[in-house]
């Protein structure tokens, strides 16, 4: 007996979804994806390194047009930043003192892990890291760079590697607080490497370049980590809030090493 | 046949680990049109499909690879962790490349060569 071609195609597709879904039920899937990501991970390292000084090479060509106005910049910005130095290594000593004297370095606040980034994948605001559940990593843990600076949080969690969500990703949400304006709002991903902070009261007076970091509240993230500079405001009439789009303060492109903390 | 297909499995496999690991560092894979980053894999299994010979499986075996190969190395688009998602997604489309070619392009192709 002949089969018609429909009924064929139809109970193939049948076929390939109850394999797939059963797939997932089991968890088969993620042990899948950890061999290829184990078996990959010393090849991705080498694309990595390569795209990365080919990326530095073709940006040094490009930009050489505007090299001499950015040399006269940047020549200014040293001597401001020189002044600066001074002042902050002032301000260091007596930070040194006052962390001795209370005994809160940040090793004791947080324990962390450290973890090289091994893929990124823009189109979904993901990242693949090169520690898992073998480190003791769990879903839901802050990741964050050597600078304080929030990048997001574990999503999925492999045996020796996982995935983390960034903050501008859509399904990205945490309380957060413009510093020293006392304004709470929430931080929502946007997609696309953007984000905005939603929620903030508006008879709060906020100005773009405020600093914006985590909040306490909600408990997601320890408060005080860098999220970014708020960039675009938008204010109206009609709503009881303000919004605003926030610049996120690390650069994709240039993340390498990320700390996840297991204990804050 | 297997000789192709084990061909179509390194090419897939190396072009997801350039996908996410070389070419992240060309802005022109980044966010680059309406929030939506180059997909290599997407546009070759559209590729195989557009210039393969009529009657050829070669499209869907090229759709499978490449789609378990996304599958494994991407997160979906619209959020949903499903295994399997970008293999059923590209699949679909062979279907529905193969279906405008066969009914709609290649009769068109033929009339004009007979006229």
């Amino acid at each position: 007996m002949k089969l018609p071609s429909s009924f064929k195609i139809g109970l193939i597709s049948v076929l390939l979804i109850s394999f797939f879904i059963v797939l997932n039920l089991t968890g088969f899937s993620k042990e899948i994806k950890n061999f290829f990501y184990l078996i990959s991970s010393p090849i991705q390292k080498t694309f990595w390194r390569a795209g990365d000084n080919m990326s530095d090479f073709f940006e040094a060509i490009s930009q050489s047009k505007n090299l001499k106005k950015e040399n006269e910049e940047l020549k200014l910005k040293i001597q401001a930043f020189l002044a600066e130095n001074i002042a902050l290594k002032d301000l260091k000593k007596e930070n040194e003192i006052l962390r001795e004297a209370l005994g809160i370095g940040l090793e004791k606040n947080f324990k962390l892990v450290i973890s090289q980034i091994i893929g990124k994948d823009i189109s979904s605001d993901t990242i693949l890291v090169n520690k898992g559940l073998n480190d003791g990593l769990t879903p839901g843990l802050p990741v964050i760079t050597s600078q304080k600076i929030l990048v997001g949080k574990i999503s999925e969690v492999y045996k020796n590697f996982s995935k983390v969500m960034i903050i501008s990703n859509k399904e990205s949400s945490f309380d957060a607080e413009i510093e020293n304006r006392e304004a709470i709002g929430i931080a929502k991903g946007k997609g696309g490497l953007k984000l905005y902070l939603d929620f903030i009261p508006k008879e709060k007076e906020i100005l773009e370049g405020d600093i914006v970091v985590t909040s306490a509240l909600g408990g997601i993230f320890p408060k005080g980590l860098l999220v970014g500079q708020i960039k675009d405001i938008k204010r109206s009439d009609i709503e009881p809030f303000q919004q605003a789009e926030i610049s996120p303060f690390f650069n994709i492109k240039e993340l390498e090493t990320l700390f996840i903390l297991i204990n804050w | 046949m297997v000789k192709n297909i084990l061909i179509l499995i390194i090419f897939f496999y190396i072009l997801a680990l350039l996908q996410t690991s070389f070419f992240i560092h060309f802005s022109v894979f980044l966010k680059s049109w309406a929030n939506w980053a180059l997909n290599l894999i997407f546009i070759s299994v559209i590729l195989i499909n557009l210039f393969e010979a009529g009657k050829s499986y070669f499209g869907y075996i090229s759709s499978l690879i490449g789609g378990f190969f996304l599958d494994i190395f991407s997160n979906s688009f619209i959020e949903i962790n499903f295994f399997g998602f970008y293999i059923i997604i590209l699949t679909l489309i062979t279907l529905f490349i193969k279906l405008i070619l066969k009914r709609y392009v290649r009769p068109v192709i033929r009339l004009g060569g007979q006229g």
